[in-house]
């Protein structure tokens, strides 16, 4: 611990060192090709990046969490490559045209289909469902995702009892709007229409659970031997902070897979994970922040790159109540003047893109037009700043920007540091902070300017919009209200024709991106290393914590 | 002896109930809570997660709570990995901690000791001036660039050793000497300056005078006078192995406590940090009662009642 502090130092080093030693040829390559038609071991071995903090689908709220999940379970209903939905345990995804849908927008029936097991052999009922979804709502479980499923009859109110006796709580439970009809039939209730329910349904806290099996093991379920689901996988082997093993699920009913074992390290530092990938430990590595360019110039390694976006935004937040930034045409200058396209070359070592509009591509959504007269132009930003009233920039109060103290933040900081200098003449001062004492900052509101990350929890603007820049939303940390866009949100959230709700959406967008409580600054790009001998990867925008994880059943190995 | 030894670990009981409110304290008054998120939980979540914790209850409520589960052995819960317990993390992390730990003292004992040993004797000699540039360079080297150029050269270019991991051998050679090399350079240059001391001492020259062989001299009494300062820094040394280090554990991907440990602080995890610190005294005030004992076993001068 008492080394800490030259980490920054460290990071430079080792940069140098990789390429150095990158350099000098060596790595890579393999072990030499064994004889022609020799049988290929169907094993991947990948990185988690650390202990994940639960495998509880019911918990899980973080990409290492819910990585092993997806592996293991499956829901009534699953993403596609291009993210739309697909029947999964479901027959068919319910619509209004096949009944599923009640033409009011609020009852939803699912049916399973007849042949899906569990890894031990039972068969999946609707049952299943209904507990897991219950479990989901139970306050004694205290489920990060629970509030995403309030629109269901009761739900909130069951969440919400916490504090009562056990008989009020099991009427509560009683009351909640999903409902087994019988072994194939799922009914589930809402309170009012939510046109992105289907998508909830697809996400992990709603994949079927064993009843039995978590009354027997409590907490202790997620054990290996305890851990029954019903996908293509079986957690066989955990060693706490050091690996994960999950083998091909012999009673799985849909396509086998193609890998016999999947092996995920918890490596938690970046530069052993790229190690362990030269050592041929890892088929799949993350690289170190920073050594991007030098990977796309080494001989070997650079054939080894995937590059893919991820639905994930960053930019720039302003405190809307505090001088100067409740001046829109303060924003709207302070957004001109930064250089995106220097930022992604300069601070992101060319991966990324640079964003102008919230909703990154690839998403329902998205608007390349959108946020054009944000295109980079310091003279249009002095302009704006002059039209605010403050020609003579010295006039500006103090201008913190606050951030979680870390190497790559630091870049960042630094880099809009400059460009508010060099384009505005405008002194902002850095304040770096311990992570949590940011977050709790930025939450509290307490902050003058600061930098947001946001990623897809589902592929709909409805995870996107609302939620951050609705007035007084749970993820609202600008400040930020406009009754307009309040009204669209509202109007939006319970529209049922497709079309029509992605046009409201996308006013919506548009007068926050007038209004500029955030400057967006880039789309984020996966940028990995995979062996050439890993094949039929599927990615995603909503890849977990590896590479195509929503379909390494498809994944298989060669030579 | 035995009535001293006796004392010292009644001791240790206040200066771990002290430890405890401290650290206790200070998680609670640093800003920022175990559920607060760049992307913020829903308030009925937090309550149900407060609730089911304890932490909406009174401060001295919630120490009085941990003391009590404490006593009765247990440790509470961990806010990160909220499925098991602290207990069983830190059961199923510490062996494999001290065990590396372990391993470190004694690959730094055995290069320190004898290192130190052979330059003093052969002071300002080719072996001496070697010794010495072998101890600056892994004194001024952290244990984690060290660390990373093991395993470029052992792991990635030679495809000697494998990165990281527990379970074999091979895993455990390039992890044990990236934490000995500081401890085993300290040692050495204690055990040099030690040695140089007592060679020049009086007693020395009168065994040498009562024509004493050289072996005698030194294994009986220049090496045991010499060893005290060395047992004075091995001590704490020894607890600071042991008690695990997140920069090593964390590079080379060990499944121990100090990795746990810092994360912990970082993810605001009461339960779990109140765990390893409470381990981490008691571990510090075992070893100094260790080496305050061994004095006596060293030094026939020194003598507790």
């Amino acid at each position: 611990m008492r080394k800490i502090a030259v980490s920054s130092l460290f990071a430079i080093l080792v940069t140098v060192i990789l390429v150095f030693t990158s350099a000098c040829g060596g790595g890579g390559g393999g072990d030499g090709g064994g004889g022609p038609e020799k049988t290929v071991s169907q094993v991947l071995r990948v990185n988690l990046a650390g202990e994940p903090a639960t495998i509880d689908p019911n918990k899980a709220s973080w990409a290492g969490e819910y990585t092993p999940v997806w592996q293991v379970f499956q829901g009534l209903l699953g993403f596609n490559q291009d993210l739309t939905l697909k029947a999964v345990v479901a027959r068919e995804i319910p619509s209004v045209a096949n009944g599923g849908i009640s033409p009011d927008g609020k009852t939803y029936t699912f049916k399973l289909r007849p042949d899906a097991t569990w890894s031990d052999g039972t068969k999946v009922t609707a049952k299943d469902f209904e507990y897991s979804i219950k479990r989901l709502l139970s306050p004694d479980l205290a489920a990060a995702y629970a509030s995403f499923y309030f629109d269901i009859v009761g739900a909130e109110a069951y969440n919400g009892a916490g504090d009562k006796d056990e008989t009020t709580k099991a009427q509560l439970k009683n009351s909640v709007g999903v409902k087994a009809l019988d072994d194939l039939t799922l009914q589930i209730t809402l309170a009012q229409p939510r046109p992105t329910f289907l998508q909830l349904m697809a996400l992990w806290p709603t994949y079927p659970l064993r009843e039995d099996i978590i009354t027997q093991y409590g907490d202790r379920w997620t054990e290996p031997s305890h851990y029954i689901g019903n996908g293509p996988f079986i957690l066989t082997d955990w060693v706490h902070q050091d690996h994960m093993t999950f083998k091909a699920n012999p009673n799985y009913w849909g396509t086998k897979p193609k890998l016999t074992e999947i092996q995920m390290k918890m490596i938690t530092d970046v530069n052993a994970e790229i190690a362990a990938y030269r050592n041929n430990e890892l088929e799949i590595s993350r690289v170190p922040t920073g050594t991007e360019k030098a990977i796309m110039a080494d001989p070997g390694l650079s054939k080894e790159i995937l590059r893919y976006p991820a639905l994930i935004t960053f930019a720039l937040q302003f405190n809307v109540t505090k001088p100067p930034f409740d001046n829109v045409k303060v924003r709207r200058a302070l957004v001109t003047a930064v250089d995106r396209v220097s930022f992604v070359d300069k601070v992101r070592n060319g991966v990324g893109e640079p964003a102008l509009s919230w909703i990154p591509p690839g998403m329902p959504g998205y608007d390349p037009d959108l946020g054009k007269e944000y295109q980079f132009n310091p003279a249009k930003a002095k302009q704006l700043l002059a039209e605010a009233g403050y020609a003579d920039v010295s006039k500006l109060p103090e201008i913190k920007f606050q951030y979680a103290d870390s190497t790559g933040n630091r870049l960042i900081a630094q880099f809009l540091q400059g460009q508010l200098k060099d384009n505005l003449g405008i002194n902002l001062t850095l304040d770096p902070m311990e992570p949590k004492a940011f977050t709790t900052l930025v939450n509290n509101e307490n902050y003058d300017s600061a930098w947001l990350g946001w990623s897809a929890d589902y592929p709909d603007p409805d995870n996107w919009l609302p939620e951050l820049f609705g007035t007084g939303a749970g993820n609202n940390h600008t400040g930020y209200s406009n009754p307009q866009f309040d009204a669209l949100a509202k109007q939006a959230k319970s529209e049922l024709d497709n079309t029509k709700r992605l046009q409201i959406w996308a006013e919506a967008q548009k007068i926050v991106m007038a209004d500029a409580p955030i400057a967006p600054v880039f789309y984020r790009e996966q940028f990995v290393l995979v062996k050439p001998s890993v094949k039929g990867l599927k990615t995603t925008g909503m890849d977990g914590q590896i590479v195509g994880d929503l379909f390494l059943a498809d994944v298989y190995l060669t030579e | 002896m035995l009535k001293y030894i006796i004392k010292r670990i009644l001791w240790i009981i206040p200066v771990l109930l002290a430890v405890a409110f401290i650290t206790f304290s200070l998680m609670h008054l640093v800003p920022g809570g175990p559920w607060d998120r760049d992307k913020q939980l829903a308030p009925q979540v937090v309550e149900n997660l407060n609730h089911k914790y304890g932490l909406d209850k009174p401060f001295v409520v919630q120490f009085k709570d941990f003391l009590w589960n404490t006593v009765h052995g247990n440790l509470g819960v961990s806010y990160s990995y909220q499925d098991r317990g602290v207990t069983n993390i830190l059961l199923e992390g510490l062996p494999k901690t001290a065990t590396l730990g372990i391993i470190a003292f004694i690959l730094a004992i055995l290069i320190g000791i004898p290192l130190g040993m052979v330059a003093a004797l052969k002071q300002n000699s080719a072996v001496d001036y070697a010794s010495v540039l072998f101890s600056t360079i892994f004194a001024s080297i952290p244990g984690f660039v060290l660390g990373i150029l093991l395993m470029i050269v052992f792991s990635v270019e030679l495809h000697w050793l494998p990165t990281g991991g527990w379970g074999g051998i091979k895993q455990i050679i390039m992890p044990a000497f990236a934490l000995a090399a500081m401890s085993a350079a300290y040692i050495a240059r204690i055990t040099r300056a030690s040695m140089l001391e007592v060679m020049h001492q009086d007693y020395i020259r009168t065994a040498r005078a009562k024509g004493l062989s050289e072996r005698v001299i030194l294994f009986r009494h220049a090496l045991r006078n010499a060893l005290i300062p060395v047992t004075t820094v091995a001590g704490p040394e020894l607890a600071f192995l042991v008690s695990g280090s997140f920069i090593i554990e964390n590079l080379f991907s060990i499944p121990g406590i100090g990795r746990l440990f810092v994360q912990g602080i970082f993810a605001r995890d009461y339960g779990l940090v109140m765990g390893a610190i409470l381990f981490y005294a008691l571990a510090v005030a075992l070893v100094n009662l260790i080496v305050d004992t061994l004095y006596a076993v060293v030094d026939p001068r020194i003598r507790y009642e």
